[in-house]
């Protein structure tokens, strides 16, 4: 998406860092800043969920405006 | 294999002084699947595309979301590596083929947590010519074409698609069948329809269909049809398989992921002399379902159950055409095998090539 002109940014559970750390590098893109979040997320409830995601929202932010990218 | 030889890919060759430092070589590469692998000298897979007149460079398909282009050349060079007779090679390249079809969207199956391996099922002529096993042992060991071609399968998935345990295959469980997953149809010993020809093609074509499935579970069921049938239905109704999981892609109203289903009969053909095909389908279809009530004890769907959910059933199938059904197996017994699906049928559906 990015190589397309959309600004993105990706959450991903720390479990899965080296799989984001390889697809970033097969598409050039080695410095890529995915944004990891402590693994699991697939049995928190709604609330922890949402507050989760409120952690992450400025990370989001700052990967989506800022000079990173 | 001479005592030096050299191994070629698009980017490295490799020297060694003796067959088994070949081995190793191969093993250091990073090109194994954990067994020792034959190693696959310039001359051998030359041999191998000499067998089907093909050129290395010839596109067979691309995973486009990994970068990855898979040539002949690099279906040949695993081929060799499985330890494929060079013959095996044409139906390695329809099994290859076929699940770089858009429809069978590789990236999910060989990636995602569900482990699944890649089923090939070989159906026509070429079961004969090349003695793909269709019966005793249907997915165990004894058979070079089985073993070969289905191992071919998955060093091509590692080595060329870039599926590799751990980095882009995440596979929680994983099964045996990602080592090899190779069967055929005794399509000459039954009166049902061969599976390949229900599928669209001539009973004289060769085909080769890939699914992307989880390990097949014995039903050790004998007597009547019907009876093979209610414990074929009541095995597949499992909760656990992908099929009766919640489903957030596909037919959401169903509440479930559903999908395709393969389904095994082995023993007599005689036993089935009544039944077409269609009516199997038709039976299991109506009987491949999970209470509501047994769903939301699970978790699969919300909610307490509540009185009357136990008479409300969900189907996990989104249609009769969905159960690939075979006659392979044993002739000892009319056992039979369910194989559930990786994932619902809108992420994965099976796809047929013909072998060239």
């Amino acid at each position: 998406m990015e190589n397309a002109g959309i600004p993105s940014a990706t959450i991903c559970t720390d479990r899965f860092i080296p799989t984001a750390e390889g697809m970033a590098k097969m598409w050039g893109a080695a410095d890529y800043p995915t944004i990891f979040t402590e693994h699991p997320i697939e049995n928190l409830d709604r609330d922890a969920l949402r507050s989760r995601a409120e952690e992450l929202a400025p990370l989001v932010v700052q990967v989506l405006v800022g000079d990173s990218q | 294999m001479s005592e030096q030889g050299d191994t070629t890919t698009d980017t490295t060759t490799v020297q060694w002084a003796d067959p088994l430092e070949a081995v190793e070589v191969c093993y250091d590469l990073g090109w194994t699947d954990g067994l020792p692998v034959v190693p696959p000298t310039a001359r051998r897979v030359g041999e191998f595309l000499e067998c089907v007149g093909r050129s290395a460079d010839e596109v067979v398909g691309e995973i486009p979301e990994r970068r990855r282009v898979i040539t002949v050349g690099k279906v040949a060079a695993n081929a060799v590596m499985a330890g494929c007779l060079p013959q095996y090679l044409p139906v390695v390249l329809a099994a290859t083929e076929a699940m770089l079809d858009p429809v069978f969207n590789l990236v999910g199956p060989s990636s995602s947590m569900g482990g699944s391996a890649i089923l090939v099922v070989v159906n026509g002529p070429v079961v004969r010519e090349l003695n793909i096993n269709s019966r005793n042992n249907l997915f165990g060991p004894g058979n070079r074409a089985n073993a070969t071609i289905g191992r071919s399968i998955r060093l091509i998935l590692m080595n060329a698609c870039a599926a590799i345990p751990g980095l882009f295959d995440r596979s929680v469980i994983g099964h045996p069948g990602k080592y090899s997953y190779c069967i055929a149809e005794a399509e000459t010993e039954t009166h049902w329809e061969p599976f390949h020809v229900e599928r669209g093609f001539g009973p004289d074509q060769s085909t080769a269909t890939v699914f992307a499935a989880e390990s097949p579970r014995q039903v050790r069921a004998t007597g009547h049809p019907e009876s093979i049938l209610y414990a074929i239905a009541d095995a597949a109704s499992s909760l656990g398989t992908s099929m009766s999981t919640s489903g957030s892609v596909g037919d959401r109203s169903a509440g479930l992921r559903q999908g395709q289903i393969g389904v095994t009969i082995a023993g007599a053909s005689s036993l089935w002399k009544d039944w077409t095909k269609a009516q199997v389908r038709e039976y299991l279809y109506a009987n491949i379902s999970r209470s509501v009530g047994d769903l939301k004890e699970a978790g699969v769907l919300p909610g307490d159950p509540e009185p009357g959910d136990e008479a409300e059933f969900v189907p996990l199938l989104p249609e009769p055409e969905d159960i690939l059904l075979l006659f392979a197996g044993g002739e000892e017994s009319n056992m039979a095998s369910v194989i559930p699906s990786w994932g619902p049928k809108v992420a994965s559906t099976a796809v047929t090539k013909p072998v060239r």
